[in-house]
């Protein structure tokens, strides 16, 4: 049982412990309120205007800037860099229409935004950069899609009933039925009795070729059968891996198409969220992000073999299994041949190359098709793959690393599949399941709404604990500052923090609670006061008796908060992670920094009296 | 002898058991309007030179071919349009908002577009999210107090729950990602003020002087002793709620409006079913006694 009276010895003088303690807070109040310092000078957003490359630069600044403020852009600064020019805008909100516009006028120019900070020398030296914004605040696009794993596995199998087939054809296994796909989950061979030697030679060259694979055999009355089916671990490896890939190409396509500080990442087992802040125009965007598009390089074949259309609708029969695939490809670009038809040169990886050289060296004369095979959703929402042969040429001299693909149906196709070959492929179909495009004054003026409303809670939560406490109201308003302070400074700290709108909520509600500890506190000081308890001993009481109150009532918080971090995605993480991060500083303001500053508040005012 | 306070809390026990009644019958007649978030469909928030009024906007977006939408006047002054995924599909989606474009000179603010898919899946997720929050807190309750204590605490936690579902239901007011947020925040925030009220019962039944009173005066002095804490933390934190709701801008709105019930209702339920509840359960310092025998003595023994 607790005794009041047990513990009422005067407060010892304050030993080095207490001072080191006294240190080690000021310390780390003191960082916290360096890593908030970035947030006063936000970045500003300039266009970058450059040449492309090998291309000299042919506009001048005066006709620039009229350029610009022709068409109704303001311009606050402009100036020349790297052989280029940076231009800032007086309303922040026009930069992704003006460089939309600078780049449509000007196909041979760089046109991109990039933001630069407005910190002082000092402060950037530091490395310390302002919390980043979410895309609600700053304006974008944001896309979530889904990646198709199962459409991946399918595609897979099907390419190992292929490959079987195309095996007991070339190597005259008589014996064997045609390699069947059952249920979508295996492939299925059968062997008559006297093919027994066979299956066992196609069996092992088909584990050599698919190693994801596991097979099992057994006998049915003198028929043999073998089973592939995706052993389970490598399912799971196979899954990831396309995950891996889907992730690299994306940022390389978006790389592509010049937009800097964007945010891809997974999200979920299987979807991926990328953020495009600054993006006005979704379109382009999304049909670069969207595109599935693969190129391979096939021989043909006369007998068996896969049939497909070409662009006439006739059909061609082509080897199922690749000579080489887009993986190979290292680097593409658009262009025109001599008579001037748009084709897509492309440069291949030296294994590539060797592939390709040692396939044309033996087939001179001989035609090779190029196929073409994208994913499509079609009106029912479902995922549909269109595979087409774009060309067949006659290999008239032996290949290398560098030759080209003719016969494009125009220029921009020629360049889109460039630049969708450079950014490498993608072996499962992703679709968009989530679009989202935030004009850039909505973000400002969730901004502004969302600071307004924290301006005006946090100003009469302070009014009133003045009011309320008079002298420890000073004790509850510093604690309560240092306490927001702390957060924002925690929150620019860690990497992958954002805030967004919720997120601001989340600040404006942590403001509300954090009261709730001084308030515990102050109120059992009064109530020991009213016992007639001096102020030092009441005040060391009441830290002491609330300890247990508040650790209860945060910790309650806590776990919400922590099981919406685990759920919530975007918007619904940005408010659980300022609710969390916002109960750790709270406790720490709201107990040791305002413990602190009372007992100095009283110890003082007590000497002064005597 | 019951005092008036205690006759306040057994008002306030039958007229919560009442609301939950309410609101059940509510919910389950009424339904609660899901959001973007968890059926998909598409959302596109408009703003318009001219202001325009419901009708008036109605009839243009029929003349657009709009069906089925849901269209909302917003407290900014902007128009939010909500399509399901199976009334519409994106070329409609663009034809409209361009028809709308070109002959009002709409302006989008904020176009999205949810999978339904996604959303089923978040469904499964949010109600996972809230099912585990729960138990967690339960686990808590039941190893931090008194079995009489937690069970009190988390019926006032049902209870405030499916209040706050309820007022969803009867305002018709889209239930989205950001509400399932805040009524994870108002199962915190309800837990909160149950207790530090629990927490004063526990104190006065170990005291000398209340060893002996009935159990109905301590709950009644724990009440006391902590109104003012209870009323200043509800205060503020309303106070900044409101804010939220006033300033905070359109998306805002539907959180902040599930946190201010939710905070009224979690900090009367703290009074007349916490804290009163136990009392019906047969709540004493002997059920102490026996659990905290050891804990006591030792206690007991210190000088």
């Amino acid at each position: 049982m607790k005794d009041i009276n047990s513990s009422t010895r005067p407060s010892t003088p304050r030993g080095t412990n207490a001072r080191a303690k006294r240190f080690f807070t000021a310390l780390i109040v003191f960082l916290l309120i360096l890593c908030a310092l970035p947030n006063v000078y936000p970045n500003k957003n300039l266009i970058q205007i450059q040449a492309s490359s090998n291309e000299v630069l042919s506009l001048s600044l005066p006709e620039l800037k009229s350029q610009l403020e022709g068409e109704g852009f303001k311009i606050k600064q402009i100036e020349s860099h790297q052989e280029g020019y940076l231009v800032e805008l007086k309303n922040r909100t026009l930069t992704a229409e003006a460089r939309a516009y600078m780049a449509d006028s000007y196909s041979k120019l760089n046109v991109k935004v990039v933001s630069a900070s407005t910190m002082p020398q000092w402060l950037e030296a530091t490395g310390l950069k302002p919390i980043k914004l979410g895309l609600d605040l700053d304006g974008g696009v944001l896309f979530v899609l889904r990646v198709d794993t199962e459409q991946a596995e399918q595609n897979k199998l099907q390419s190992l009933a292929d490959e079987a087939n195309s095996l007991r054809i070339k190597n005259r296994y008589r014996n064997l039925s045609i390699p069947q796909v059952i249920n979508g989950e295996q492939v299925e061979i059968i062997a008559k009795a006297q093919g027994q030697n066979e299956l066992v030679a196609i069996t092992a060259t088909l584990r050599d070729l698919y190693p994801q694979f596991a097979s099992t055999t057994h006998k049915q009355g003198s028929l043999t059968k073998v089973n592939f089916r995706f052993a389970e671990e490598k399912k799971a490896e196979f899954d990831k891996q396309l995950m891996t890939q889907a992730l690299s190409t994306l940022r390389s396509r978006i790389e592509e198409l010049g937009i800097t500080e964007a945010v891809t990442q997974r999200q979920g087992t299987n979807y991926i969220r990328i953020e495009l802040p600054g993006v006005q125009d979704p379109e382009q965007a999304k049909r670069i992000i969207g595109a599935t598009a693969k190129l391979s390089f096939h021989a043909l074949q006369e007998v068996g073999g896969q049939k497909l259309k070409d662009k006439s609708g006739a059909l061609v029969s082509i080897d199922p299994v690749a000579i080489f695939g887009g993986d190979e490809i290292e680097s593409a670009t658009g262009g025109r041949d001599e008579y001037g038809k748009p084709l897509v040169q492309l440069f291949l990886s030296s294994q590539g190359g060797e592939k390709i050289n040692r396939f044309s060296r033996n087939n001179v004369g001989k035609p090779m098709a190029t196929v073409f095979s994208e994913y499509y959703a079609d009106t029912k929402g479902e995922i549909k793959r269109n595979t087409e042969v774009i060309s067949v040429a006659t290999i008239q001299q032996v290949l290398n690393t560098q030759f080209s693909i003719t016969n494009m149906q125009s220029m921009e196709h020629a360049q889109e599949l460039a630049l969708l070959l450079r950014a490498g492929s993608l072996d499962a179909p992703i679709t968009i399941v989530k679009e989202q495009t935030i004009g850039p004054s909505l973000g400002e003026k969730n901004i502004e709404s969302g600071f307004k409303a924290l301006a005006l809670g946090l100003s009469l939560t302070l009014l009133f604990m003045a009011v309320w406490y008079r002298k420890l109201g000073a004790v509850a308003i510093t604690s309560l500052l240092v306490n927001l302070v702390c957060l924002i400074g925690l929150m620019s700290l860690l990497p992958g923090v954002v805030l967004t709108l919720p997120g601001i909520a989340g600040l404006v509600l942590t403001i509300g609670m954090a009261v709730d500890t001084n308030v515990i506190i102050f109120e059992r000081v009064r109530e020991l006061r009213r016992k007639g308890i001096g102020m030092a001993t009441a005040l060391k009481q009441g830290y002491q008796q609330a300890m247990s109150s508040i650790i209860d009532a945060n910790l309650t918080t806590m776990i919400t908060a922590l099981i919406l971090l685990g759920i919530g995605y975007g918007p619904v993480k940005g408010f659980a992670i300022t609710l969390a991060l916002g109960i750790v500083t709270s406790i720490f303001a709201g107990v040791v920094v305002s413990g602190m500053l009372s007992e100095s508040l009283y110890s003082k005012s007590r000497k002064g009296v005597k | 002898m019951t005092s008036k306070t205690q006759k306040a809390r057994f008002v306030g026990l039958i007229s919560g058991l009442l609301l939950v009644l309410a609101s059940l019958i509510a919910i389950t007649q009424q339904g609660i309007v899901l959001g973007q978030d968890f059926t998909g469909g598409y959302v596109t928030v408009i703003d318009l030179p001219k202001q325009k009024s419901h009708v008036e906007m109605q009839k243009k977006l029929a003349e657009l071919g709009v069906q089925n939408a849901r269209i909302s006047l917003q407290n900014d002054g902007s128009w939010r349009v909500f399509q399901t995924p199976q009334s519409t599909d994106e070329t409609h989606v663009k034809q409209w908002i361009e028809g709308l474009e070109t002959q009002w000179q709409a302006s989008v603010l904020d176009a999205s577009y949810l999978g339904a898919q996604v959303g089923n899946e978040l469904i499964e997720q949010g109600g996972l999210a809230g099912i585990f929050a729960l138990i967690s807190i339960l686990i808590y309750l039941a190893f931090r107090f008194e079995w009489r204590l937690a069970v009190s605490a988390s019926i006032a936690l049902f209870h405030d729950v499916i209040v706050t579902l309820g007022l969803f239901a009867i305002t018709q007011v889209e239930f989205d990602l950001t509400v399932l947020a805040a009524l994870l925040a108002i199962i915190g925030y309800s837990l909160n003020d149950s207790i530090v009220i629990g927490d004063r019962v526990r104190e006065l039944l170990f005291e000398e002087q209340w060893k002996t009173s009935p159990v109905g005066n301590i709950i009644d002095q724990a009440i006391k002793d902590s109104m003012s804490r209870t009323l200043i933390t509800s205060l503020t934190t309303l106070t900044t709620v409101l804010a939220i709701w006033w300033l905070g801008g359109a998306g805002l709105n539907s959180f902040a409006m599930a946190l201010c019930c939710g905070i009224l209702i979690g900090t009367l339920s703290s009074l007349a079913i916490s804290a009163t509840l136990p009392q019906f359960l047969g709540l004493s310092f002997n059920n102490y006694l026996k659990e905290e025998s050891e804990a006591a003595k030792q206690q007991l023994a210190e000088p």
